[in-house]
């Protein structure tokens, strides 16, 4: 029986806007496990984005808490919840949020960089192997306008798995994309994610893309259940 | 070792890519501009500082009314100081056929320590030096003297053959009351004139040379005794005054292009931050500490410091040397060096401006949250990096605490900033009301869309102008108002000690020879004794080093009317027994109107009552006195008269003519040295002319950058309008009507704001009458225009590029 790799008790999140207190969520509890794929469906505004952000420790919950590889983040400060990310997660986003004045290549080591992996040569074989794999091989030195769409949401998944996270979170990774490019790219992502073993958490609208996964958690009025 | 080369090249990239460009533009702009206005200014004072060291021959002058003793003299050589001394005194000089009352300076072979001696001997051969047994005439004591190059003279008991003719001599005095023909001997000879007697009213002055830090210590180590006093280059009232405005306006100047250069560097700043915010919300997802960005975003920093350095101080040297390629004339030719004293201020006003405007945008930046890379959330920005405005301040109030001028203008910035909101407010809600084109009503919806940015460029554009018209109207106020002194019709010959007999014949004489002269003044010598009964030897004020009117004779005359270029600022012109007061000195004095003052002339005393205040302008040439009596107070003292008149250069023999017919009349002829001082003008203007010019070139340049700058922001928004269908006549049109109103607008402000300030600098400032510049308000407009169409037709066509 595998572990719970990200554990979720009775979490609350409200926002003051204008001068109201806005619940997004509700109490939400759950566990994820070591190895798992799960999807986070529901409608726009149902609050999965800010799920994901506390998931991922990019934000702290109002209350309740939340274990993540053992530790409990959400009685972590700003810091210690960066290393956590750093050590652990990967991210691919919708808008594949590339650095624009970096190279495929240099933005690729770049989380081993912040990593203080400041093996340099070392760090650009990995990320040479990696955007092999992602069937850009040749394009390493192309700046992010240089590339696609497409390219660069490989790009960004080569840049999700070159630290090997325990977990990786991807936010509507093909909202951006066409339907044949979004195909390529979840084919390349669920491979990886195979191959690596990673915990896989997938925020998407697309209830087909949700097949693919486990698991799928449905986000309504602030409130989730497990869908079956 | 591999990763921090990473950071460096990304660094690098990051600033060429990521709109970080124009900060270092800006910052390599500040520097370039430090380097050369400062560069340039230091040898330009130092320049000026030898001219004033030459009027005065030596870097600093004892002037004594005893003889300097010999141990001072000794005590100055062993400090490492160069000497020379001096003697004059008044006696009559006789030729075969005249006789006149002239000035000897007696000095040594080592006169002048600093300035030019030229003198010309038989042989048309130029000398530097005067040499034991030599006699030097000025041309004019030549003529009056009817005596030639090789004839004897007889100065009091010695006998001297003529040497030659003074051509240039420094140490021009320029108070036409004192001035009479000079002459030159070796002090060696001094002795045998027989005019060093007891009681005999010779005056000593010793000059010295050497290291400022030497001369100071030598200075305040010295104890005055009585009758003696220092002069420096600051004490000599004229040149010192004008140095004195020109070194104001060179510091004008470099703060203003600093400010200038620092609001493009803050808003360049502000703009890359709002660009970078996403950059690093990733970096922070991904896991980077605040310690990681920090230490990249000081790399991108230590970059761009550097490179602005080594690229700005180049550029500054370069800007200085073509700035001074129309001064070669002017300019020595040996430059005085000027060390590395503009670079460590450049690196420091840099430091001031860049770090602040730098570091507190790019510290936000490390609080842009990690959740925006999913979820936009308004953020909280820490106030620590606040601390940072306290370095720039802190260095404004070290360097111009006491420098009114500079004050004026953050004032005159600050109010201007005001005012500018509210005008534009007003004027934004008005014309919205009104009836315009699409493309003018579209422009108009854009602007009051977003007041506080269209406010806050506004402020930016006019700011930049109205500093441009300020360095540029400042110099040439400053340059008019010494013009005027020395204008081409002001009187250059003054004719004193004319006897009340003489008077009617010596101005119909002067009438016939078609010289322009001024009316015949009374002169009558005497002192200030009395203000209200109380003895002016008992008032504070007698001892001041500033107000020196008590303790000295001064000249008198009486008039039935003020002249007319003297304005009355209080009281009038009447009454019985009075008198009018000079301005500056009733202040310094503490005098009212009706208060009595007691004179002393030749042991006779007399009072008047005090009618009116004048304000006169001393540097004008014409005929001026601190105090002038209605005819009843002193016209019965004796007096002799004195008139002014133009002569020119080639009308020499007319002025001859009248020396020879009246031999008891004592001709100050100050021509050659209005053109000593004509001449230090046109260099000091020369100076001035240029470091505006580049004053101006910077501001322009930074509007021009902060225009583009605003434009390229709009980007994003155009290219929505073209999505949208918009055609591109009408964005253009919009963007023309928009900026061009922006422009307008701003230039307008900018002019009244620019006349506000100017009233101000020249009138508390400068102490410059202040006036009205109708031109501006013309020209500032349609420069604001010229530059916004010009920064807009540069990026225009990027900007309606066909979409992708």
């Amino acid at each position: 029986m595998s572990q719970s790799i990200i554990s979720v008790e009775n979490v609350t999140k409200s926002v003051i806007s204008n001068d109201n207190q806005l619940s997004i969520l509700k109490g939400i509890s759950f566990n994820i496990m070591e190895g798992e794929s799960i999807a986070i469906m529901g409608t726009s505004g149902a609050g999965k984005s800010t799920l994901m952000g506390l998931l991922a420790g990019l934000d702290q919950p109002t209350s309740g808490s939340i274990t993540l590889l053992d530790s409990t983040i959400s009685s972590m400060d700003d810091e210690q919840r960066a290393k956590i990310r750093s050590e652990s997660i990967g991210f691919v986003f919708q808008n594949f949020l590339l650095i624009p004045s970096l190279t495929a290549l240099q933005n690729v080591t770049l989380p081993m960089l912040l990593r203080g992996n400041e093996d340099q040569k070392n760090n650009e074989l990995k990320a040479k192997a990696l955007l092999e794999k992602v069937g850009l091989s040749g394009r390493e030195t192309h700046l992010p306008t240089q590339l696609s769409g497409g390219e660069q949401q490989r790009v960004a998944l080569a840049r999700a798995f070159v630290t090997q996270p325990k977990i990786l979170f991807a936010d509507e990774p093909t909202g951006n994309l066409d339907q044949q490019t979004a195909q390529n790219i979840i084919e390349l992502l669920f491979a990886m994610n195979t191959e690596q073993g990673t915990t896989l958490v997938l925020i998407t609208h697309d209830a087909e893309l949700a097949k693919r996964c486990q698991r799928t958690l449905i986000i309504n009025d602030g409130q989730c259940q497990e869908s079956v | 070792m591999k990763a921090n080369k990473m950071i460096i090249s990304w660094s690098w990239r990051e600033i060429w890519s990521g709109q970080l460009w124009p900060v270092m533009v800006a910052l390599t702009l500040i520097i370039a501009c430090v380097v050369a206005l400062s560069t340039l200014a230091l040898r330009v004072e130092k320049v000026m500082t030898n001219q004033g060291k030459t009027l005065l021959a030596a870097d600093l002058v004892l002037r004594s009314t005893n003889p300097i003793s010999p141990s001072l003299i000794n005590q100055a050589e062993e400090a490492g100081l160069t000497v020379s001394t001096q003697s004059r005194f008044q006696t009559m000089a006789f030729s075969d056929t005249k006789m006149q009352l002239v000035t000897v300076k007696s000095v040594e072979s080592t006169y002048p320590l600093r300035g030019v001696l030229n003198l010309r001997d038989e042989t048309e051969q130029i000398k530097h030096q005067v040499n034991p047994n030599e006699l030097w005439v000025s041309a004019r004591l030549l003529s009056i003297l009817e005596a030639k190059v090789g004839e004897t003279v007889a100065i009091g008991d010695a006998e001297l053959t003529i040497s030659g003719v003074i051509i240039d001599e420094p140490e021009l005095a320029y108070n036409p009351f004192n001035s009479i023909p000079n002459l030159f001997i070796h002090s060696s000879n001094l002795e045998g004139t027989g005019a060093i007697q007891l009681g005999s009213r010779v005056r000593h002055r010793l000059f010295i040379n050497g290291e400022p830090t030497t001369l100071a210590a030598f200075q305040s180590n010295y104890e005055l005794q009585a009758g003696e006093r220092w002069v420096d280059q600051n004490s000599e009232s004229r040149a010192a005054r004008l140095m004195d405005k020109a070194k104001q306006y060179l510091s004008l100047t470099i703060l203003m292009v600093i400010l200038m250069a620092a609001v493009t560097l803050i808003l360049t700043c502000l703009h890359y931050v709002r660009n970078r915010s996403e950059t690093v919300s990733m970096l922070k997802s991904m896991g980077s500490s605040r310690a990681w960005l920090r230490s990249w975003l000081t790399t991108q920093v230590l970059i761009m410091f550097v490179v602005a350095f080594v690229v700005g101080s180049s550029l500054g040297l370069l800007l200085e040397y073509l700035l001074r390629i129309p001064l070669v004339d002017i300019l020595p030719k040996v430059l005085p060096s000027v060390g590395i004293q503009p670079f460590l201020f450049a690196i420091g006003v840099s430091l001031c401006i860049g770090l602040p405007a730098l570091l507190i945008p790019l510290m936000r930046l490390l609080d842009a949250p990690a959740i925006n890379v999913i979820q936009k959330q308004t953020v909280q920005y820490s106030k620590k990096s606040w601390w940072l405005l306290l370095l720039p301040i802190t260095a404004l109030v070290v360097f111009y605490g006491s420098n009114k001028l500079v004050w004026m203008v953050l004032a005159g910035l600050l109010i201007l900033f005001i005012v500018l909101a509210g005008l534009s407010y007003g004027l934004l809600t008005l014309l919205a009301k009104l009836k315009w084109s699409a493309a003018l009503s579209l422009a108009l919806s854009r602007i009051s869309r977003s007041p506080k940015n269209s406010m806050m460029q506004l402020a930016a554009l006019s700011g930049s102008l109205m500093l441009v018209s300020l360095i540029w109207l400042v110099k040439s106020d400053l340059l008019g108002d010494w013009q005027q002194t020395l204008s081409p019709d002001a009187p250059n010959v003054f004719s004193i000690n004319i006897s009340p007999e003489q008077r009617a014949s010596y101005l119909q004489d002067i009438d016939s020879l078609t010289l322009p002269r001024s009316d015949a003044f009374a002169i009558i010598r005497g002192r200030v004794t009395e203000i209200n009964d109380i003895q002016t030897t008992d008032m504070a004020v007698y001892e001041s080093a500033e107000t020196r009117i008590l303790r000295r004779e001064v000249n008198f005359t009486w008039m039935d009317q003020l002249p007319e270029y003297n304005e009355v600022v209080a009281g009038q012109w009447s009454g019985e027994k009075t008198v009018s007061v000079e301005q500056n000195i009733a202040d310094e004095l503490g005098l009212k109107l009706g208060d009595k003052l007691t004179f002393e002339v030749n042991s006779q005393s007399f009072s008047a009552t005090i009618n009116s205040f004048r304000a006169v302008e001393w540097q004008s040439l014409k005929p001026n006195f601190v105090f002038i009596f209605s005819e009843d107070a002193i016209a019965d003292l004796p007096a002799t008269w004195m008139v002014s008149f133009r002569a020119e250069e080639n009308q020499t023999d007319r002025v001859t003519q009248l020396a020879r017919s009246y031999p008891t009349v004592t001709l100050l002829d100050l021509r050659t040295m209005a053109n000593k001082i004509q001449s230090l003008l046109r260099q000091i203007s020369w100076s001035l002319t240029g470091l505006a010019t580049l004053g101006v070139m910077a501001g322009i340049l930074l509007i021009f950058t902060l225009l583009r700058l605003s434009l390229n922001e709009r980007k994003r928004e155009i290219t929505l309008y073209r999505t949208l269908g918009a055609s591109k006549k009408r964005i253009s049109h919009t963007l023309w009507a928009e900026y061009g109103l922006l422009g307008l607008s701003a230039g307008i402000v900018a002019a009244i704001a620019a006349e506000m300030i100017l009233f101000a600098l020249m009138r508390w400032g400068f102490e410059l009458p202040a006036q009205l510049h109708p031109a501006m308000w013309f020209l500032l407009p349609l420069l604001a225009v010229l530059i916004v169409f010009a920064s807009l037709s540069s990026v225009i066509k990027a900007l309606l590029k066909p979409l992708r």
